[in-house]
């Protein structure tokens, strides 16, 4: 478990971290996402016990980081940003080292190298010398000092950094199965990989929290201040801009109009689907009611594609039913009726882009309600 | 004490496991063996190893600083300091296991150096007092000098720096109190005296092997490694 309260940290007289205060528990992994100069760096080594706060208090599994700082780093497996290793040491000398400077005993050391060298898929390079490896391996290796002495809470920063797409998938699966007893936090740039690997995401910017809370649910309460934008492709005549008697093509200003017409649109834009020759196919949906011939009618010469772009209002999360009838009332081929949901990264620059515009924003923090 | 020990036992393999420690010792090696066969190793010489000890004191003045400058220095410029500072060990651990590790790297280099008795057995029937006092001397002085070199590792990241640091302040320590003390008034250049480790140096070259030396040079060590303990806590306060 990892306890904050109030923790602030003063670079001579600049505040590098401020008023951080949160609470980890066992079995939590929890992603520390922001852009570089948020204070997440300096917040980790807080909490490894290699910086000491300005002010406020750090536990690590109820021991105080300052206080009680060797009880406290015995629990902490920790994996730098930088990972720095010695090169000249060779793979299996470098665990047993840090085998023995967190106490592993001797007898249970060599079983735990051999565990570790194998759940970090290094049994095959453990002879090698470290600086002969690839940033991958290192990588690995790194993760691997961390692991050794099987601590409760991990502190991982950028955990990822180097490996390949395989290795990624591993790390994440691996990160997973040894958070179901332990505490860990990492700090990712990655913000698709915190999105699958983490429970709960901490937003910094300016040495302050700006949101606290699971990723699904930080990101559907982003999905009601700003719901998400509807986009449809529909078939247009592209020479006159107007459609044909006969044809599925429509034109661009009914188009418009009738969209915007939808109850719940704040805003309808368009664009020309470059170099798209519509090709038929039976996903397109067609206008209820009718008995188009889609091959010889649809897609013909000097019809095209454009993509509208339709923005809802607030309170209006969901409109892809209204725009679909809307389009079949009109008799308008369409395909590719989507909501571009928001994902962690639209979340991320919305909050920096808050931060940048009002530096005094309030945190986005899940309620104990929706918490549960 | 498992945690020292192994903080020691990698710090003095690191020694070896790059060509900076072999090449080390084979020039100082070099350098002795060809004062001993001209000093000591000639007809109607006095079996002693006297000429080969100055010697040696002389080139500690360079070979410490070369032995320290990495100590700490290269964990600071590498970030390899943070995942020990981040393990449950103490700054005083730390720089202790550095000193150890210096100190082993040091006696290392003399093991060879005892060839030069056997040699001086074969050829005479030397005196074994100033020989055991010599060499104990020469670990004493050691250790003073890698303490002086630690501390100076643990204010910089630059080896360079640590070295030429470590070189001036050992300069300092030996020749400063012998210019300065004579213009003194009485119990003040005593004492400045007291602190220069050369004058100790020539009873340890008569053979006499005298306690206070032995405190001093121990808690002189001592001081600078606190010292050197105290810097790397305040690096967390900066």
């Amino acid at each position: 478990m990892i306890e904050a309260t109030e923790v602030h940290k003063y670079y001579g007289r600049f505040e590098a971290v401020r008023s951080l205060s949160f609470r980890i528990s066992t079995g939590e992994v929890v992603g520390l996402l922001g852009p570089n100069g948020a204070g997440k760096t300096t917040s980790i080594r807080m909490i490894t016990g290699y910086l000491p706060p300005s002010s406020g208090r750090i536990a690590v599994c109820g021991k105080d980081t300052i206080s009680h700082t060797l009880a406290a780093r015995q629990n902490i497996g920790y994996l730098p940003e930088s990972n720095p290793l010695y090169p000249e040491m060779r793979v299996r000398d470098y665990l047993t080292f840090r085998a023995r400077l967190h106490g592993v005993r001797a007898s249970k050391r060599q079983s735990a190298i051999a565990k570790t060298l194998d759940r970090c898929w290094l049994s095959d390079v453990s002879r090698k010398r470290i600086g002969y490896l690839s940033k991958g391996y290192r990588q690995r290796v790194g993760l691997a000092a961390a692991l050794i002495h099987n601590p409760p809470v991990l502190v991982l920063d950028e955990p990822s950094s180097g490996l390949d797409p395989t290795q990624i998938l591993e790390t994440r699966r691996l990160i997973r199965e040894l958070a179901k007893d332990r505490t860990v936090l990492v700090s990712s740039h990655v913000l698709p990989e915190v999105e699958r690997t983490c429970d709960r995401v901490i937003i910094m910017a300016r040495g302050r929290v700006r949101a606290d809370g699971h990723p699904a649910r930080l990101l559907a309460r982003l999905e009601r201040d700003h719901p998400p934008l509807h986009v449809v492709e529909v078939l247009v005549d592209s020479r006159s801009g107007h459609g044909q008697s006969g044809s599925w093509a429509g034109d661009v200003p009914r188009i418009l109009s009738q969209i915007r017409a939808v109850p719940g649109a704040k805003a309808v834009a368009h664009e020309w689907v470059s170099a798209a020759r519509p090709t038929p196919d039976p996903t397109q949906h067609s206008p209820s009611g009718s008995t188009p011939d889609l091959a010889s009618r649809a897609g013909g010469p000097g019809s095209d594609w454009v993509r509208l772009l339709v923005t809802p209002e607030a309170g209006h999360p969901d409109l892809r039913e209204q725009i679909a009838r809307t389009l079949n009332k009109g008799l308008v081929l369409y395909r590719d009726l989507e909501r571009r949901l928001p994902t962690l990264e639209h979340l991320f620059s919305s909050i920096i882009e808050a931060d940048s515009t009002n530096p005094t924003a309030t945190e986005h923090r899940e309620s104990s309600q929706e918490a549960a | 004490m498992t945690r020292l020990l192994a903080l020691t036992s990698r710090e003095f393999s690191s020694f070896f496991r790059t060509p900076l420690g072999w090449v080390v010792i084979a020039i100082f090696l070099c350098l002795s063996s060809l004062f001993f066969v001209q000093n000591a190793v000639r007809p109607g010489e006095p079996a002693t190893m006297r000429g080969f000890f100055a010697v040696w004191w002389g080139l500690l003045l360079f070979l410490a600083p070369a032995i320290s400058m990495r100590l700490v220095a290269e964990e600071l410029r590498t970030g390899t300091i943070e995942p020990l500072l981040t393990a449950p060990v103490g700054e005083g651990t730390l720089i202790a296991s550095k000193f150890f590790a210096a100190v082993l790297f040091l006696l290392a280099m003399l093991v060879p150096t005892a060839v030069y008795v056997v040699v001086l057995d074969t050829l005479s029937r030397p005196d074994y007092g100033p020989i055991l006092a010599g060499y104990a001397g020469l670990v004493l002085l050691g250790m003073l000098y890698l303490s002086v070199g630690t501390l100076a590792s643990t204010l910089t990241s630059s080896q360079t720096l640590a070295f030429l640091g470590t070189l001036f302040a050992l300069l300092l320590l030996d020749f400063a109190p012998a210019r300065i003390a004579p213009s003194l008034p009485a119990p003040i250049d005593g004492l400045i005296m007291a602190i220069a480790p050369s004058e100790r140096m020539k009873d340890f070259a008569r053979g006499l092997i005298d306690t206070s030396h032995i405190a001093y040079f121990l808690a002189a060590s001592l001081w600078f490694l606190t010292l050197a303990s105290l810097v790397l806590q305040s690096r967390r306060w900066r």
